[in-house]
This record gives C-alpha cells, sequence and structure tokens, in this order.
C-alpha cells in the first residue's frame, strides 16, 4: 500500500495519463476509538483506522468523481479508469474547475495523542454523576470517540494541502423517566480538544439534562396561539441551517428557487441578527482550514446587522451562478449575541415557546416549516409555564428572521457552533 | 466478489465472534435543470471483527482484506473486549450457542457503467424540459447502492450476500402565483437489483413524469391545512413510514432497554384489532420476495418474520442475540451493521402494516371533513412513540369527495394511540424500499402498508 503522498502523487499522474487536463485528490487516513453506552451500561468498544481516497478529472469540461477507501495500486488504478469513464460520459460545463495555485499548506489542530484511558475514566465519571443527580435520566446511549484525520489535499495546478486534526467527540440520547412515564428523548453532541474537565460541565449538559426530567410533566398547549419562538443554542444550529439551505445554499441558487436569490446586499433579517461561519475561531475544534476544492478557508460573514453579506455557496455554485464563493464552506455559525440575558429575553415574551428540538418535515424552497417542538417549553405572560407535549409549530423562515425580537447575550459552545438564545415573532402553535 | 479470507479462522474463534468482509458500492447521477451536478462512484470495502465478553463487546475494522489484516483485526476486537470488560466487570452471561449453517450467495451482481446512468437521467430531463418549459426547476437523480457481505461466526451460520438497489428520483419546482416555490420530489421507479433490472426505456417512465407535473400543478394551486385532529385517509406510502418510523424504532429491543415506550406495553393492546405488524425477512405472505430480504444477519442469525403487533396487541420486539437473552426471547435475524467499518445494530428489515378488506373510494367516502395524504418526505419519532411527517402531496376530503390538492404539511401522533384510531384498512398494499434509516449508522430498509383511515393531528397555519 501507498503512502498518503505517494498515492495522492500517483493518482495526478495517472489520470493526466489517461488524458484529463485538471485532476484533483483528496487522501485521508485517519483512526478512531469509541466506546458506547447503550441503556446506561457500558456496552461496546471499537477501534479502526480510515482511508479514503476521493479523485476529481476534468477533460473538456467534463468532469466524474470516484471515492474509494484503499490506497492499493490496483484499486487506484481500477478507479482512475473508472473516474476517466465517468468524465467521457458526462457533459461539458464551464462551471467545473480545480483550485488555482496557491501557497503550499499544513495545518495541525486539536489532540493528535488519545488518552484512551482518561476518556473511559470521564465517562464513568459522567455516568456516577447522572444516577446520582438525575437519577430519573436514562441514557438511551452515549457514544464518545477521539476521532483523528490527516488530510491531503493535491491538484495538478500544484495546489497540496495537508489538515492533521484529532479531538474527543460525545454524543449523548436520554430521556426522564418515571415508573411507566416517560418523556420525549433529547440528546447532545460536542466536540472537545481537552478532557480536563468532567463531560457533565459541557455546555448546555446539565439545562438539556434537567429539561428533559421537566418533559415528564409535559402537557398539551391549552389553545392555538400566534406567538414568539425563542431557539435555544440546542436547536439554533439546525435553524439556522435549515433556513440557509433553503434561501442561501448551492441547490437553492443554482435551482434558482431561492427568495433571496436577488438580495445581496439588502436587507433580508432583522438588524439585530449578524450571522457568521468562523471555522477558524479558537472556540473551534478543528475547524475546516481548506475546503474539499482546495481553497483556503477563511472566516465568512452571512448577516451583518440583517443585510444579506454572502451566499453560502460552493466554488462551483459561484461559478454556475455568477456569484462569489462562500469563504468557508463549513458550519460553524456564531450568531452575534444581544444585550439581554435569557432570563430578561423569556420575561419580555407573552405568549411563546422555549424549543430545544425540532421534530419536522423539510421545508421546500419557500421555507415554510411545521412540525413537533420536542423538549419544549410554553412561556406565559414572561415566565416559563411548564413542559409542553403534542404541539405543532408553523412559520416561515424568512419571515422569523425578519421578526427577531431579541437575542440573549449568554451563548453556548458545543465544539461546533457559538449559539444564543434567539426570539422571533409570528410562529403559529398548536 | 469477495474471497473468502474469512473461514479459515472460524476454528480458532472463542465464545461468541464474528467475522465480516464487506464492500459497499454506490453511483449517483444528478441532473439539476440540464446540468449534471452529480457523477459519482463510491467504493468502500474491509473487514471487520467483533468479539463478545462477559456483556461487552470488542470490535476492529481494517481496510486492508487478507489473511493477515483478518488476524490483526481479530486480536485487536479482542483486546478492546479486554479493554473494556476488565474495567465493567459486568460478567454476564455468555450467549446462547445457534446451530452452525451456511447460506450461499443467491445473486450475481453487474456494475453497470456511468454512461448508461447518465444517459438514462438526460432522457428523463430532456423530455421534462422538451414538455414542461415552464417548470421553475428539475432535478433528476438515479441512485445505486450495494452491499456486498461475506461472514464467517463462531456460532451460527455463515453466510455470502449481495444486495444492490436502483432507485429514479424526481425533483420539481414551479412557481406559485406569489411567487413562492412550490417544490414536489418522487421516487418513481426502481427498487432491489441494477440499473438494467428497472432503467432501459426512458419512455417507460414518462406517463409518471406527465402525473407528477399534474400532481405539481394541483398543489401550485392548493391550500394550506387547517390545523386540529382531523379524520384523514393515509395512502399506502405514509402506512410504511408509519410502521417503520412511529412503531417499528420504539420495538427495536435496544431502544427498549433504552426506556421506549414500548417497555411497558406488551401483550397489552396498542392498536385497533383490525392493526397486526410485522417485519419480515424475507418472504412475504403470498410466496413473493421482500423488497430488501435478510436471510442471516450479521451475528449469524438465520432471518425470520418478527410479529410485532397481531390483532392490536403488542406481541414482540425486534432483537439481537444480547437483547433477546435479556428479554427471554429468541433472536429472529435484525442485527447489522451498514459498512464493514460498523459494529451489528438492531435494524428493522422489511416493516408492514398488513392489508385489511376496505377499498380505498370507500374509505375517502367515509370522511366528511378530513384529508387524504399520498406522500410523505420524511418522517421521524420519539421512543415515546410522538411521531411526525412531513407531507408533500395530499388532497382535501368533504363530505366523502377529493378536493382541492394541499401545499406541504406536517401530521403527528403518538403511535399507540393513533393506531387506536385505525378504523379501515385497504385491502391492498405496497412496498418501497427506497428509504435508508438512519441509526448511529445508515441501513437500506423495505417498508410497506395498505391505504389506513385514522385520526391526527395535522399541521396548518
Amino acid at each position: 500500500m501507498m503512502n498518503q503522498k505517494d498515492a495522492a502523487a500517483y493518482v495526478l499522474e495517472q489520470l493526466q495519463k489517461a488524458g484529463a487536463d485538471d485532476a484533483a485528490v483528496l487522501v485521508t487516513t485517519g483512526k478512531i476509538d469509541e466506546m458506547n453506552i447503550d441503556g446506561g451500561e457500558f456496552s461496546l468498544m471499537r477501534s479502526g483506522f480510515k482511508s479514503g481516497l476521493s479523485l476529481k478529472a476534468i477533460k473538456e469540461q467534463k468532469t466524474g468523481n470516484i471515492h474509494i477507501n484503499s490506497c492499493e495500486k490496483e484499486t487506484i488504478d481500477a478507479a482512475v479508469a473508472d473516474c476517466m469513464a465517468a468524465v467521457l460520459a458526462a457533459q461539458p460545463d464551464e462551471a467545473e474547475s480545480i483550485a488555482p495555485k496557491a501557497e503550499n499548506m499544513s495545518f495541525t489542530a486539536g489532540v493528535l495523542t488519545p488518552d484512551r484511558d482518561l476518556l473511559f475514566d470521564r465517562l464513568r465519571e459522567y455516568m456516577d454523576t447522572l444516577h446520582t443527580e438525575y437519577p430519573k435520566i436514562n441514557m438511551e446511549q452515549l457514544i464518545a470517540k477521539y476521532d483523528h484525520d490527516d488530510i491531503l489535499l493535491m491538484n495538478t495546478n500544484g495546489v497540496e494541502m495537508r489538515y492533521q486534526n484529532g479531538a474527543y467527540v460525545v454524543s449523548t440520547m436520554f430521556s426522564a423517566h418515571e415508573g411507566e412515564k416517560a418523556g420525549s428523548f433529547n440528546g447532545t453532541y460536542h466536540l472537545t480538544e481537552q478532557l480536563d474537565r468532567p463531560l457533565m460541565e459541557l455546555d448546555m449538559m446539565r439545562r438539556l439534562l434537567r429539561d428533559a426530567e421537566g418533559d415528564l410533566t409535559a402537557a398539551p398547549v391549552p389553545e392555538k396561539f400566534e406567538g414568539t419562538l425563542l431557539v435555544s443554542p440546542a436547536f439554533m444550529g439546525e435553524f439556522l441551517g435549515t433556513a440557509l439551505g433553503c434561501y442561501a445554499g448551492d441547490y437553492a441558487l443554482i435551482s434558482d428557487t431561492s427568495i433571496w436569490k436577488d438580495k445581496l446586499g439588502q436587507k433580508v433579517a432583522s438588524e439585530g441578527i449578524t450571522l457568521e461561519t468562523r471555522p477558524l475561531d479558537e472556540r473551534i475544534v478543528c475547524g475546516e482550514r481548506f475546503d474539499i476544492n482546495g481553497f483556503k478557508s477563511e472566516n465568512g460573514v452571512i448577516l451583518r446587522d440583517g443585510v444579506l453579506e454572502s451566499f453560502c455557496l460552493s466554488e462551483y455554485a459561484a461559478r454556475k451562478t455568477g456569484r462569489t464563493r462562500a469563504a468557508n464552506q463549513s458550519g460553524a455559525y456564531f450568531l452575534r449575541p444581544g444585550e439581554k440575558s435569557l432570563e430578561e429575553l423569556i420575561a419580555g415574551i407573552e405568549n411563546g415557546i422555549l424549543i430545544n428540538r425540532f421534530s419536522g418535515g423539510q421545508p421546500g424552497a419557500s421555507g415554510d416549516f411545521n412540525g413537533v417542538a420536542k423538549n419544549s417549553f410554553l412561556i406565559k405572560d414572561g415566565r416559563l409555564a411548564g413542559a409542553v407535549t403534542e404541539t405543532m409549530i408553523s412559520g416561515n423562515f424568512a419571515a422569523l428572521l425578519q421578526n427577531l425580537r431579541g437575542i440573549s447575550r449568554e451563548t453556548a459552545c458545543d465544539g461546533s457552533t457559538v449559539l444564543p438564545w434567539a426570539a422571533f415573532d409570528g410562529v403559529t402553535v398548536k | 466478489m469477495l474471497k473468502d479470507y474469512l473461514s479459515p479462522f472460524a476454528a480458532g474463534l472463542a465464545g461468541h465472534a464474528e467475522l465480516r468482509a464487506q464492500q459497499n458500492t454506490s453511483r449517483a447521477v444528478a441532473m439539476l435543470n440540464g446540468d449534471l451536478i452529480s457523477n459519482a462512484r463510491a467504493q468502500q470495502g474491509g473487514v471487520s471483527a467483533r468479539v463478545y465478553r462477559n456483556g461487552v463487546y470488542g470490535f476492529a475494522s481494517a481496510v486492508e482484506y487478507d489473511e493477515e489484516s483478518v488476524r490483526r483485526v481479530l486480536k485487536a476486537a479482542e483486546e478492546n473486549a479486554l479493554f473494556l470488560d476488565s474495567r465493567v466487570k459486568k460478567n454476564a452471561p455468555a450467549l446462547p450457542v445457534l446451530p452452525g449453517g451456511r447460506k450461499a450467495v443467491d445473486r450475481e451482481y453487474t456494475d453497470i457503467p456511468q454512461k448508461d446512468y447518465i444517459e438514462f437521467v438526460r432522457a428523463m430531463d430532456d423530455y421534462l424540459k422538451r414538455k414542461y418549459p415552464a417548470l421553475q426547476s428539475r432535478q433528476v437523480v438515479l441512485r445505486h447502492d450495494c452491499m456486498e457481505k461475506l461472514l464467517t461466526v463462531s456460532d451460527g451460520t455463515d453466510s455470502h450476500s449481495i444486495r444492490p438497489r436502483t432507485h429514479l428520483i424526481v425533483r420539481l419546482t414551479a412557481e406559485a402565483d406569489d411567487g413562492m416555490p412550490v417544490e414536489y420530489f418522487n421516487v418513481i421507479g426502481g427498487g432491489e437489483g441494477i440499473l438494467t433490472d428497472y432503467f432501459t426505456d426512458p419512455a417507460m417512465y414518462y406517463a409518471k413524469l406527465d402525473e407528477q407535473v399534474e400532481q405539481l400543478m394541483r398543489k401550485r394551486e392548493g391550500v394550506f391545512t387547517n390545523a386540529g385532529l382531523k379524520d384523514v385517509v393515509l395512502a399506502p406510502d405514509l402506512a410504511g413510514i408509519l410502521a417503520h418510523e412511529a412503531v417499528g424504532h420504539t420495538v427495536e429491543a435496544d431502544l427498549v432497554l433504552g426506556g421506549s415506550v414500548a417497555a411497558h406495553s406488551l401483550g397489552k393492546r396498542v392498536a385497533s384489532d383490525l392493526v397486526t405488524l410485522v417485519d419480515f425477512a424475507h418472504t412475504l405472505p403470498d410466496g413473493s420476495r421482500a423488497p430488501l430480504p435478510v436471510y442471516v444477519d450479521d451475528e449469524g442469525t438465520p432471518a425470520c418474520d418478527e410479529v410485532l403487533i397481531r390483532d392490536g396487541i403488542l406481541v414482540g420486539y425486534m432483537n439481537s442475540r444480547e437483547t433477546a437473552l435479556r428479554f427471554g426471547m429468541e433472536p429472529h435475524g435484525n442485527a447489522r451493521g451498514y459498512a464493514y467499518s460498523d459494529e451489528p445494530l438492531i435494524r428493522m428489515r422489511n416493516t408492514a402494516i398488513l392489508p385489511g378488506r376496505d377499498k380505498l373510494e370507500d374509505m375517502i367516502a367515509a370522511i366528511d371533513d378530513g384529508y387524504y395524504f399520498t406522500r410523505t418526505n420524511n418522517g421521524q419519532a420519539d421512543t415515546t412513540g410522538e411521531f411526525m411527517f412531513g407531507i408533500m402531496m395530499g388532497y382535501e376530503v368533504k363530505n366523502g369527495k377529493l378536493g382541492r390538492a394541499i401545499r406541504d404539511t406536517t401530521i403527528s401522533g403518538v403511535a399507540f394511540q393513533m393506531l387506536q384510531t385505525v378504523d379501515m384498512l385497504s385491502d391492498d398494499m405496497a412496498w418501497t424500499c427506497s428509504g435508508t434509516c438512519g441509526k448511529k449508522q445508515p441501513m437500506p430498509v423495505g417498508m410497506g402498508g395498505p391505504a389506513v383511515k385514522c385520526k391526527v393531528n395535522v399541521a396548518g397555519k
């Protein structure tokens, strides 16, 4: 088996020999060590080595992509042949390209040597604390792993970028139980470079466990109302990502269905909304350093004071639509915090829902959404008024973004995003 | 086809252990408004070992697949099991030993060239572009995946299987009078098999494209649903996802141990007596092949059907060998891993509500004020049984007659309450295997059912 650099160079050479005008290759190696807890008990220790090799070739503006997971010469030769067969069958597209020559770069981030014993000890400590302090919580599943990647990207323009990174990933899924009563499940997802503090102290962990216990007394909302949606950091990333997918992503712009398509430089959201993607921020664990096309990542602004400053486009979509490529392709969202505390924000809401999780259909291009508010709480006359169940919410992402009521000054960081609570008016609750 | 480097290790496997070599292949060809936005093929393979030790598992995998790598992953899996066992000390009993056997591969696989996928997609797109120039956007996708697995186990049944599937998906958008985009996508063909099993003549699918455009145009003029608890008829497309999402996951034994609603419902009424729900392994009651047949699971358990609800009573869970031991049940072949590097989890296979005796037209006629929902775009469920499905296509029903089409909406309910409102089931049923279930790992699954008349919560503006 070839080493990473030799495999990448060999791929490019073979693709060019086979007739490619341009070619790019991404070679990934890595390792994973994972421990699982199921139904509250340790169940599995899993380890494995990762390997991936993605080939892209362009000939006469026709493109093919192949992904394999072996660096054996025989397998690479077959993949090169498959890739060129795909190219020849394709049709020309002027938007296809590879990244231009840039300075070679090498990045390192996170922890490169895992401590498996400490990870186990942190898990046991977490479960002990859970049993003592949250006795009603059943840990349906907890997955903790060390994930290491070594990525090398090269292309025939001379681009060469390498990124070695490693981090601990902790995800949970839990629910509260009391006799035969059970609450809705919820979960957490964190990336961390350090195991220097108990896992129980990760942002939002205690709050969501406490909220899950509160779910045991959940009741349907008494009556339909139009009010305020207070989005917690636990749901904010999905909320923003789905909205951007509707209005600012590749599909929305290439298909010409985005209602923001002519709004660049214009106000599309309330003034209080400044939304950035910041993969290089020190709070982001092993954030993106370059995208899969070989462009160096930079922090970027999508919405500044409510004005649409950029779309979230890949290089292909940018060329296809005559727009500008996004500064990065990450979902490292930073929503600028506000002045009020969460408590003050809640105090200002007459009728609303604090939402931690949403179970809903994929919204269409219009951004109309409806679905079930999970692990959520009714807000009545400025106070939390109990958990809700079987409660549907509906609205429109674009409209909500234009109806910001306020953003909290507190934020939560899960290693991938830094997000506050934000309240939007104009949601229907039933 | 995968070479067998596993069998020579069988004699040396101690306790319960599994060796699995696997290769997953996929193709994705997608055209958006005439541009080929995806022209990709992927292939991932390797070998893994899993070892059971006193109540915990050790698992290890490697990309290389030869005699040496089998030896290496087996050793690593044993070390991982020891790492956990030495710290956890569960001292759980050994898994019951299953009798040996071997299931040979039951189908051949031909890797169809990429150009054939592209040509078919292009023909579909050309037809839409030519006949419906006013569409705001059109996307045509051909998706293919195939799993080949070779399994050797310490006890139970060794097996070799190949499971390909291919589907054609079309997503169309039209602009409504208010300027808002209205979408409708549909899986318009395919199933278990390769491209040439389904997609040789584009003209065979033109009528389905016409039908999809016609429905999109009705949806474009559609109305928003009124919120509330409504009498509805769910078309078979929704019955399948109801069986899978709302009920199936809650009766997966690992989720039962996690505290799902089914933990307290075994032997109790959870549905009207019209409802029988089965997770079929490989053969349907009429003797035909299930959409995605499983003959042996990845723990070496021979697969057979699992009746979950019989005449409205919850009677079973889906198990792995370990959970079957805990619940005092028999494992019926539900443990599967998605990739070579994935451990087996409890997964559904072909899950369906069985048909009843009613006619669809009678079911619609029995509704005074409600809806007939025909297509879903996704579904999610809670371990409490609370579910939601996105509805992408449907119609009002007024005084027993179909009315205006509706815009996108969502329905929700609590499965074991909602199923008790089922008062009619159609006498036919439909299956699909285009779905991929998500539960730590993805997994291709089949699902099906008849049309179901019941009450659900409908979202609305």
